[in-house]
């Protein structure tokens, strides 16, 4: 039936000729397309899994760095802490009845010894003799600020100069404290009674 | 058949390595994990952690007015370790920091730069660094203040190092320093310090925490095995610049009359608390050393003494409240009497006889008037009446060093003691119970306990009011207003009238001027103990006020006294804004 000296056609150079199979592909169906996991849910999972690592990471280098920051702002109470106790010991000290009076004394001031006058408001009147005080009545203090010794006061409070107030610096029950009481029996003149 | 075999055997003994590998692992981590997981697991924990101490406060000891009288504050020890310093001297690597650069130096010269600082010798410093090569610590200065630290940290000595030292300072010094006491090195030793200590003392916490390689501490790896307690506030019923006032008032007087010691109390009369206690010579707390070991303590509430005529005040209260006696019972008093049972009762001074009333015997302090009348009142009521004032008992405030002598016991009341003893001879009291007994007579009668210590307040905000003792009523309200009004006679008309009287107030006081007794029985020595007790304003007595001089070399007589009873309640009187009185001083009669 057919002319043999036809040419065949030229194998094509793929190689043998294909067969023509059928296309048959197994296709999902749409539930099952549905049920398939994405490729974007990896990712998001992925990239969700490096977020949490360098939150963490992050995390602690702040924390760490806190750390750092606690420790300097520790140090810098202490220091802190020590300054206020210095400050607050140096003005106990300065407030101490011996001192106060010493200085008072030094100013030129002099201790009344009169009893107090008082001013009755309702009518006005005076109370009491109002006495003013000589320098020879003035309850005179030591020259050492005092009879009653205070180890940590500076030795001679110099008057209106800030000298006074660096206390001196070293241990409270040192050896070098001066103010004790010199007992002088008899050196003032007394009454002689009977 | 052959390939297989041989496959076989491979497989097994792969198999059977793996086995073994794996088994070794397991025992290893058996004995890792579980084994030996504690010892592994302190060990490491040491490499990390790090154990502190948080030392806790002291408490304070503050006046009423709040005046810090002892305070808590950190004070540091600087240490050595000799080896250290041996070793790092061998290596040439002993140096010290001058501005910012470590420069080698030797250890003299450290030991000059850390004297220089903390005001040492330098041969100290240099002992202490080298004496011991081997040891890795020896202290290089104790107790030094924050400035000092701070230098020595600057100096930055390889070798040196600090430690804490919590320390007391007492910024009022020797005000009060009798009553506050003292901490010494084995805990507290003296006074408020002693006996309030379970109000003031602390507890030291402790707690771990786990540092970096940089010795940075690790956040959240603080452990609190102890928490840090602070001590408690206490605080006292003195204020101090009374205190202060007080106790400069006797030291002057006390060094012109050359005494060997003087007590001044002021209370308050209407509940009894104690404003200021002084005692001369005054220890400095932060210097105890300056003073002699026999006066560190409270001679007003130690020192029991004869208390003389002070006590006829009291002899008087027992006449008026049991009624055999008025103010205006008359009495002819000669300056030397003989006692009917045949001894022999002797004035001060020669003179002649007088006409006197009860009163009247008060204001001259005539022992022989007050042994004529009070010798009415049955041994055994005086007793009582002695107990009930509070004499030879501890007060309620339990002092440190406070004993109770009692009093003599009736039966060993000769036919001369039961004279004497009317007017503060044979029988010993010390000036805080003498003062409890004229409180009493100031505040109608009932005496109350007498109060140092207002209150303690821990720092959770508890305060603790300290358990005092009950009133005790020991004459009537009436008697104890008669013999207030009698005793202003002293002040009106006695033989120390002008030395007592402060203008503007009614003023009742008694004098005393005692004999001291001598060692062992001997009788009586030339030494005096001479006192003044009183109370103002006398309408209404709102404080007391009691002074003592004990053996004063010069003026031995309440002369000496008197000058500072009148300096120390004009001075109450003014701080506490007492009115002046607005009738003038009336007493009964005291002659007829």
């Amino acid at each position: 039936m057919t002319n043999l000296a036809y040419s065949l056609p030229a194998r094509s150079p793929r190689g043998p000729a294909r067969e023509h199979t059928p296309h048959i592909e197994i296709v999902s169906t749409r539930t099952q397309r549905r049920a398939r996991p994405r490729t974007v849910y990896a990712l998001v999972t992925v990239a969700g899994l490096f977020v949490i690592l360098m939150v963490q990471l992050l995390l602690s280098i702040v924390l760490s760095n806190g750390a750092y920051q606690i420790s300097a702002l520790q140090v810098q109470q202490t220091e802190l802490s020590r300054d206020a106790q210095t400050y607050t010991e140096q003005l106990d000290v300065l407030k101490s009845p011996q001192n106060l009076s010493a200085r008072a004394e030094a100013l030129g001031m002099v201790m009344s010894t009169a009893p107090a006058v008082y001013l009755r408001l309702s009518d006005g009147a005076v109370i009491g003799t109002p006495t003013a005080m000589q320098a020879s009545q003035a309850a005179v203090i030591g020259a050492d600020g005092a009879l009653i010794p205070n180890a940590l006061l500076p030795e001679q409070p110099a008057q209106g100069s800030d000298a006074a107030t660096t206390v001196k610096a070293g241990a409270p029950a040192g050896t070098t404290a001066t103010g004790s009481v010199a007992s002088t029996p008899g050196v003032l003149p007394s009454p002689v009674t009977h | 058949m052959r390939k297989s075999a041989s496959s076989r055997r491979r497989l097994f003994l792969a198999l059977l390595l793996t086995f073994a590998i794996v088994g070794v692992f397991v025992v290893r981590l058996v004995d890792i994990q579980v084994v030996r997981a504690d010892q592994l697991n302190k060990d490491s924990f040491n490499k990390r952690a790090i154990a502190i101490t948080s030392y806790a406060a002291r408490g304070n000891i503050v006046d009423t007015n709040g005046s810090v009288l002892a305070a808590s504050v950190l004070r540091y020890d600087i240490t050595v370790s000799p080896r250290t310093v041996a070793q790092a001297l061998a290596k040439g690597v002993f140096t010290s920091r001058v501005s910012g650069k470590s420069v080698p130096l030797t250890v003299l010269e450290a030991a000059g730069h850390i004297a220089k600082v903390t005001g040492q010798d330098q041969n100290t410093v240099y002992q202490a660094m080298t004496t011991n090569p081997n040891s890795d610590f020896a202290y290089v200065a104790k107790g030094v203040d924050t400035a000092v630290l701070r230098s020595v940290r600057k100096l930055s000595i390889t070798g040196i190092w600090d430690q804490k030292h919590p320390a007391r300072t007492y910024p009022d010094g020797a005000v009060a320093g009798n009553l506050v006491g003292f901490v010494g090195t084995e805990g507290p030793q003296y006074g408020l310090e002693k006996i309030e200590d379970q109000c003031l003392e602390s507890k030291d916490g402790s707690s771990t925490y786990e540092r970096g390689a940089d010795g940075v501490r690790i956040p959240g790896s603080t452990v609190t095995e102890k928490e840090a307690v602070n001590g408690g506030t206490l605080k006292l019923t003195i204020d101090r610049d009374l205190q202060w006032f007080v106790q400069q008032a006797i030291a002057e007087q006390g060094t012109i009359l050359g005494a060997q010691s003087a007590t001044a109390i002021v209370y308050r009369v209407k509940d009894a608390h104690i404003m200021a206690l002084a005692d001369w010579p005054s220890v400095d707390p932060n210097n105890v050393n300056a003073t002699p070991i026999h006066n560190l303590g409270s001679l007003a509430f130690n020192a029991y003494y004869e208390p003389g005529s002070t006590m006829k005040a009291l002899s008087a209260s027992m006449l008026i409240d049991s009624g055999l006696a008025t103010p205006a019972t008359q009495a002819t008093v000669p300056s030397l009497w003989k006692t009917p049972e045949g001894g022999t009762i002797r004035d001060a001074t020669n003179h002649a006889t007088e006409r006197l009333t009860l009163t009247g015997v008060l204001q001259q302090s005539s022992n022989v008037g007050i042994s004529m009348i009070g010798i009415r009142v049955p041994e055994q009521q005086r007793f009582d009446y002695m107990t009930k004032f509070g004499l030879g008992q501890k007060s309620a405030v339990d002092f440190q060093g406070e004993s109770a002598r009692g009093i003599p016991p009736v039966k060993n009341w000769d036919d001369q003691r039961k004279y004497d003893m009317l007017y503060g001879q044979g029988v010993a009291v010390t000036a805080v119970q003498l003062a409890g007994a004229y409180q009493a007579i100031a505040n109608g009668g009932v005496r109350l306990p007498l109060t140092l210590v207002e209150s303690c307040t821990k720092p959770d905000g508890t305060v603790s009011d300290l358990p005092s003792g009950a009133p005790v009523r020991v004459i009537s309200e009436a008697s104890a207003k008669t013999v207030v009004n009698m005793l202003e006679s002293v002040v009106t008309g006695g033989e120390l009238a002008s030395a007592l009287q402060i203008p503007g107030y009614r003023v009742a006081a008694k004098s005393g001027t005692a004999e001291v007794a001598g060692p062992n029985g001997a009788g009586y020595t030339r030494d005096r103990i001479v006192s003044l007790s009183g109370l103002a304003p006398a309408e209404d007595p709102q404080y007391g006020v009691l002074v003592t001089y004990t053996k004063p070399a010069i003026m031995k007589t309440s002369a000496a006294a008197a000058p500072t009873f009148q300096k120390i309640m004009t001075q109450v009187l003014k701080t506490y804004r007492v009115p002046p009185s607005t009738t003038p001083s009336t007493s009964p009669p005291t002659t007829w």
